[in-house]
């Protein structure tokens, strides 16, 4: 693996700072953590800190040196993590459990995974655009899709800072799971929370993140976002990782040892776009590919579900 | 090929780590049974079972399959792994859950989440001509935002009915059955060939010949039959009946003094025979049905259709 990783973290105006954030990574895989504990609660940061140690150091525990299934080390560790906010505030006998939003990416073999609840963000940009991004567990997020408003309402918009999925809440948190994303040298994942991209303009982040030196672009952002926020900045972290590997390159490399498994179970797919174009005498099933199948979809329901 | 009905497993019966507690539902593909896991948490199987294929008898455990549809049973059972692949990665408030997929009597199951509360189906039979537009617009509008995921995946319903639409105890609606989603698979099989709902489905879903037609707007027609059952209190006039000569009194028409004019030109717009005058994404369908100032924007004829009209006027 090789590749430039920056992260800074600033309480803005703000008295403290309920944000928290770490990176971490074996030989070859590498964890990146966002969590954002949520200031209208008791005891944010605790819910923060919680969330982003609780992770880590799973995956110490877990990469070794790299995740066996890094879907479900994600699933894992962000519904743990939930639990134990939960247990936390049981233990204290707090009236209310802290809360944190959570954004989680792992990233091996130059591909990303990752999972998010509430509304810290992932950026992944490619050539100074915008590849691929989260997309925000909050309230006005929903309005802007059932139309009623448009994203630039959305900035002052009242209920901007509310979300309905968290770690450490009453209801369980809805965690949204990332395609598999392979890298390319050069490509930029941004990891913030909304301090830093609610003042700022998602062209803003990507054409500033996009430049190259992230050892320069993350304090630059940071700078702007800070202003922008003026009196009343919030809270301020960001996680910044440029990828020096390639995808192509690996997978060219590696294809006869390494992924075998996995490109067995992709000629297994193509028996089926076969199917689809209709040959007359009907492909048979055997039990071996009935057995795949159902564990593939055992594996895709673990994956997927909270 | 005469259909027997096939005899669903006996209450009490121990499937897996499940115990069956009754049947739900039979249809022609598949039964669905009430179930107690392990910690006794209600949770709906789905038992693929095609009865042209499988026959079980009373006292029986194992489907009798006759030798020469074993291959086509096992190759349904590929168009059930492909919605319980589908339904895997959908995870949404609107949309059932699947939780677990298991072979067992020589046939395999899905394990859903069981939903306490009742179909719209049975709500719509117990507020007979009840129904008040806000109820409307906030189960549909909610409905859709599990649809829209839905078709983000790429895949179509292709079944939505008001039996097919859950309310949940806490008003939330959830999307369930999607049996007809593999039907994009099996048109070169005979044996399984599709049953749609007459009155839900969409004109172009009775052209088996060009499935290329079938897209978002056909599940969004369904939507807009749904609507109107909910208002009428019975199924619209099915599609195909209306290619043939068009009864379907417009919900405009019907219902002016009942509903709003914005909500009834929506329902007419979903239910559009030619397809490309319906709403062609949810996206757009959302929006009509959450914005209550706003006109439906006027559908985009097609240059047949813009003609028609322009004769139909001169004729007036």
């Amino acid at each position: 693996m090789k590749f430039t990783i920056y992260q800074e973290s600033r309480p803005g105006k703000r008295p403290t700072n309920e944000d928290r954030i770490a990176y971490c990574y074996s030989r070859d895989a590498l964890l990146m953590v966002v969590a954002d504990g949520m200031g209208g609660h008791l005891h944010g940061e605790v819910a923060a800190q919680i969330a982003v140690q609780y992770i880590t150091e799973a995956f110490q525990r877990e990469a070794h040196p790299n995740l066996k299934d890094p879907f479900l080390f994600l699933s894992g560790g962000l519904a743990n993590a939930h639990h134990a906010i939960l247990d936390y505030a049981a233990d204290r006998f707090l009236p209310e459990a802290p809360r944190t939003t959570c954004i989680a990416c792992v990233v091996q073999d130059s591909i990303a995974y990752w999972a998010h609840a509430g509304d810290s963000r992932l950026y992944v940009i490619r050539g100074g655009r915008i590849l691929s991004k989260t997309r925000d567990h909050s309230r006005v997020q929903r309005m802007i899709e059932d139309g009623l408003i448009t994203s630039e309402d959305a900035v002052h918009h009242p209920a901007r800072n509310r979300i309905f999925s968290c770690l450490g809440g009453v209801n369980a948190p809805q965690i949204d799971f990332s395609k598999k994303t392979p890298l390319m040298t050069g490509d930029v994942m941004a990891l913030c929370t909304d301090g830093v991209w609610g003042p700022l303009s998602n062209e803003a982040i990507a054409r500033t993140m996009g430049g190259g030196n992230i050892m320069q672009a993350v304090p630059a952002l940071m700078n702007q976002a800070e202003a922008k926020g003026g009196a009343n900045a919030d809270n301020l972290s960001m996680i910044a990782l440029r990828w020096e590997d390639n995808y192509a390159e690996d997978t060219l490399g590696s294809v006869s040892t390494k992924t075998m498994p996995i490109d067995s179970f992709t000629t297994q797919m193509e028996a089926f776009a076969k199917a689809r174009k209709g040959a007359q005498p009907l492909p048979n099933l055997s039990d071996e590919e009935i057995e795949r199948a159902i564990q593939e979809i055992n594996s895709a329901i673990k994956k997927y579900s909270k | 090929m005469p259909s027997q009905a096939n005899v669903p497993l006996p209450p009490g019966y121990r499937l897996d780590e499940y115990r069956i507690e009754r049947q739900l539902s039979l249809g022609g593909f598949s039964i669905v049974y009430l179930a107690f896991d392990r910690e006794d948490s209600p949770v709906a199987i789905k038992e693929y079972l095609p009865n042209s294929l499988a026959l079980r008898t009373e006292g029986d455990e194992l489907p009798s399959i006759a030798e020469e549809n074993v291959t086509a049973f096992r190759y349904g059972m590929k168009c059930f792994f492909e919605e319980g692949r589908a339904l895997a990665k959908l995870s949404h408030p609107n949309v059932v859950r699947v939780l677990n997929f298991f072979r067992a009597n020589e046939t395999v199951y899905m394990v859903m989440q069981y939903e306490r509360g009742r179909t719209l189906q049975e709500h719509i039979q117990k507020h007979k001509g009840e129904i008040r537009e806000s109820f409307i617009r906030a189960i549909f509008g909610r409905l859709l935002n599990g649809l829209r995921e839905v078709h983000a995946h790429k895949l179509l319903h292709l079944d939505i009915k008001p039996s097919n639409i859950y309310l949940r105890s806490d008003g939330q609606p959830v999307l369930l059955d999607f049996g007809a989603a593999r039907q994009t698979l099996s048109t070169d099989t005979p044996l399984l060939k599709p049953m749609y709902t007459p009155g839900f489905a969409a004109p172009e879903q009775y052209n088996t010949a060009r499935r290329e037609l079938l897209g978002p707007w056909t599940d969004i027609y369904s939507i807009g039959a749904s609507i109107y059952a909910c208002m009428a209190a019975s199924a619209p006039q099915a599609a195909n009946q209306r290619i043939q000569r068009d009864q379907l009194a417009p919900a405009l028409k019907r219902w002016p003094d009942r509903y709003s004019k914005q909500l009834l030109e929506t329902v007419d717009w979903c239910m559009r025979l030619n397809y490309l005058e319906r709403p062609q994404s949810v996206f757009a369908l959302q929006k009509a049905l959450t914005d209550k100032q706003r006109n439906v924007p006027k559908p985009v004829t097609s240059f047949l259709g813009g003609l028609r009209k322009r004769v139909q006027s001169l004729i007036k």
